[in-house]
């Protein structure tokens, strides 16, 4: 018999992610020289246009995301005094980051030279200056922006944003119809009416988890943050994201996104009401590539979400965690994440020489600009680094983010009033030579590990390290974390079902078919309990009960050739030989490769060949 | 006569300086559009035709997000209101026709009537700089409240989750009521009308 199905969770917190204007369209802008006799003599054409270009046109084009175009001269006249005022305040071009010695990609920040031009042309009175000085408009791409994609899939169903009220949130299911394993060098959102989408998440669900959240199949849900299951060994390692003005950007070569077949994309969208009833159908195009991943990036989540209790009117409230890295990695991309609430984000690493570098730091951090920042170049990070975070958050009544009137006592949660401190990283492991272990998975266990140590009363927390501790065998402290984290959630099926898979793999049967049974009976459209229970029941030699759960996993997942072959295997062992070739035969249609299914069939036909 | 009627009733605000801008404008334009219109063209006082009601002038854009946003709660005050108080949603800017007006307001769903001011005649009189700005006008003409519709914006691009403040509807409840209106201007966020040609 194969070995147990292991069902493993990484609850990622859905990034909710975004910021605006991105994708540096004219990359080389002249930098103003206000030192010039011209200075004074601020045009459009030699001094607004390339900034305009650059910073707002992204999002201020017929089609994106801005209410208005900034493209032309007279567009830009006639916004000219909002400008100046909006980014005199660094409401626009919105980014969040402030300038630090690691060059983030598409930034936007605009120097204080840059913004004194606005209301120095604004004063000047708005002179348009001479023809040969304008720089060419940008040119943006009306259609799909990597050209037609090879795969383009629509939400099932659409979904109606209400004309006035609170901020919502939406996750629209994608199901991929892929019939073997595809890689992907490049996914385009495009979210549909792009003035309600404030900022899009795409997330990989490979368990289908998601849609048991859906009340119709296709209806798609409500929800801020998600929680998705997924293999313990098949980390998350992209971050797919979209916010307003996003060019979609092929990934590296070597790092593209592997899709299976049954796995889900779940879009996690942040939609503002815009005065009127509107609809939105997101639809998604993905590029394949034929050059499967050679370099796996790993995404680790630095976290305090234990600690956030924040009084009512606390305007100064302080959150921290700090990790040490294990592993070398190269630093790709960072995302933070909290709520409504804070006001201040600080990453930093400190590195084995006893230097510390800041990584990202955000001062006034908006909910609505969110984003994940791309480092131009790698930073390399050694072994040994502590990387942390520090957020603060604000919940007096001048945070005028605020959720709530008069402020309350306020805590973690996946509701918009609640809280999170998160601190994503992206990071790939430098490799490393003759040592076997996956690095990645030394750094997954160690995180895994650091998170349990934080929060011992976490069930997310136990529940990971004791996936991470299975798959690499060590069955005794993993079934110790699977259940604590079953006494903090009873009944689970999920867990109830890893717990029993691991009692499987230690050969406990009767503690495996207990929990198994549990799952199963917990959660009955659940194919892994069914299945798992099949194999210890068989492994136990209750064929008869084995057959039945087998069926069960049968019939909730007819393609799958592991269950195929193993109720042939069942039916063989409780005498049932006719039935078994039949589902042995299927095994093997499903997947000619497979070697139990080949072997019992070829006992099978001998057999029966005799008269 | 439309032109006749508007400077009668700055006149009676007394607010010199306006009618000296009013006054400057109007020497630079023909005679028939001194005054708002409305979108068959006809000339419109709104104060004149308040009928002893509180006049509410509501300051729009088409495309601007802010006031577009607003509009739920706009038509809603304008109903929960209606027997004290008349609404009028101005639209400033000159190059935005009548047709379009309709347009937005049936995407909208305003049942508000619309006025065009392409020459800024309601805008001086409200004092009004943003849109979406609000101006509250006693039954006699007189400038009781201009700003913010409520502090839902904190500036062009922070929104609270809602309004914990709200300066319109204090300011049209008081007006109705012939009190004093607790508040006589508050600045507004959203987009400069100056900016409009």
């Amino acid at each position: 018999m194969s070995a147990s199905r292991k069902t493993f969770a990484l609850f990622c917190a859905g990034f909710t992610i975004a910021a605006f204007c991105a994708s540096g369209f004219l990359r080389a802008h002249t930098a103003p020289n206000t030192n010039s006799p011209e200075a004074h003599g601020v045009t459009f054409n030699r001094d607004i246009a390339p900034l305009v270009f650059r910073t707002c046109a992204p999002c201020h084009h017929p089609g994106e995301a801005g209410p208005f175009s900034l493209l032309t001269y007279g567009d830009v006249k006639s916004h000219a005094r909002q400008i100046a005022d909006v980014t005199q305040k660094r409401i626009m071009p919105p980014w969040l980051p402030e300038p630090s010695e690691w060059k983030l990609s598409d930034d936007l920040h605009l120097t204080a030279e840059e913004i004194a031009l606005f209301h120095n042309w604004v004063e000047a009175g708005m002179p348009e200056g001479i023809p040969v000085d304008l720089p060419p408009a940008p040119h943006f791409n009306p259609g799909w922006h990597l050209g037609k994609p090879d795969l383009i899939l629509h939400a099932d169903s659409s979904f109606e944003v209400p004309a006035s009220g609170s901020d919502v949130y939406w996750n629209f299911i994608f199901r991929l119809p892929l019939e073997k394993t595809r890689w992907v060098k490049a996914i385009e959102i495009r979210p549909g009416e792009r003035r309600l989408v404030h900022h899009a998440n795409l997330i990989v669900d490979r368990s289908q988890s998601s849609r048991r959240q859906e009340k119709i199949p296709g209806s798609g849900f409500a929800g801020m943050e998600l929680q998705i299951e997924s293999e313990a060994f098949d980390p998350d390692g992209h971050f797919l994201f979209w916010k307003p003005g996003t060019i979609p950007e092929p990934e590296p070569r070597g790092m593209a996104l592997r899709l299976d077949p049954r796995n889900d994309l779940v879009l996690n969208a942040h939609l503002q009401p815009s005065g009127k009833v509107e609809k939105i159908q997101p639809a998604i195009g993905i590029y394949f590539t034929d050059e499967a991943a050679t370099k796996f990036p790993l995404l680790l989540q630095l976290e305090n979400d234990r600690e956030l209790d924040i009084p009512a009117g606390d305007e100064n409230f302080v959150v921290m965690d700090e990790f040490v890295l294990p592993e070398a990695v190269s630093l790709l991309a960072i995302y933070p994440h909290a709520h409504y609430l804070c006001r201040d984000m600080l990453a930093q690493a400190r590195f084995p020489s006893g230097e510390t570098k800041t990584l990202l730091h955000i001062s006034r951090w908006d909910l609505n600009w969110q984003a994940v920042f791309r480092y131009a170049a790698p930073i390399d990070i050694p072994a040994g680094t502590t990387v942390s975070m520090r957020y603060r958050y604000d919940n007096s009544a001048s945070n005028p983010a605020n959720p709530n009137t008069p402020p309350q006592r306020v805590m973690a949660g996946n509701r918009a009033s609640d809280e999170m401190a998160h601190l994503w990283l992206q990071v790939l492991p430098q490799s490393r030579t003759g040592e076997s272990e996956d690095p990645r998975r030394v750094l997954q266990e160690s995180i895994a590990r650091h998170h349990v140590e934080n929060n011992p009363d976490d069930f997310e927390a136990h529940y990971n390290l004791a996936a991470m501790l299975q798959a690499r065998g060590d069955l005794a402290p993993s079934i110790a974390h699977y259940q604590r984290a079953l006494a903090l959630r009873p009944g689970d099926a999920t867990v109830e079902n890893a717990l029993g898979g691991a009692y499987l793999a230690a050969g406990e049967l009767p503690q495996a078919i207990a929990h198994l049974s549990a799952a199963a009976k917990a959660r009955a459209d659940y194919f892994d309990p069914h299945y798992n229970l099949g194999l210890a029941l068989a492994t136990s030699g209750q064929f008869p009960q084995a057959i039945v759960e087998l069926r069960a996993a049968v019939k909730l997942r007819p393609q799958d050739a592991d269950a195929e072959a193993n109720l042939g295997g069942a039916l063989a062992a409780n005498g049932e030989t006719q039935e078994a070739i039949t589902h042995l035969r299927r095994a093997l249609e499903l997947n000619p490769q497979h070697a139990l299914a080949r072997e019992n069939l070829e006992v099978l036909l001998k057999g029966t060949s005799k008269p | 006569m439309p032109s006749r009627i508007a400077r009668t009733s700055q006149i009676s605000f007394g607010v010199a300086l306006l009618l000296l801008g009013v006054w400057q404008i109007s020497a630079a334009l023909p005679r028939q559009l001194q005054s708002a219109i409305d979108l068959d063209g006809k000339a419109i006082d709104p104060l004149q035709a308040a009928q002893g009601k509180t006049t509410v002038l509501i300051f729009v854009r088409t495309d601007c997000p802010i006031s577009n946003r607003y509009a739920p709660l706009l038509q809603h005050l304008s109903e929960t209101y209606a027997s004290g108080s008349k609404f009028w949603l101005v639209y400033p800017d000159k190059k935005t026709s009548a047709r379009e007006i309709r347009a937005h307001l049936a995407q909208y769903n305003y049942k508000i009537s619309a006025l065009r001011d392409p020459e800024r005649v309601l805008v001086k009189r409200a004092s009004a700089t943003i849109t979406p700005e609000a101006a509250v006008f006693d039954s006699q003409g007189r400038l009781l409240y201009h700003g913010r519709i409520d502090n839902w914006y904190e500036d062009a691009s922070r929104a609270r989750p809602a309004a914990t403040t709200h300066e319109l509807q204090n300011a049209v409840e008081a007006a109705i009521n012939g009190k004093p209106v607790p508040l006589a201007n508050a600045s507004a966020v959203g987009c400069y009308i100056a900016d409009l040609e």
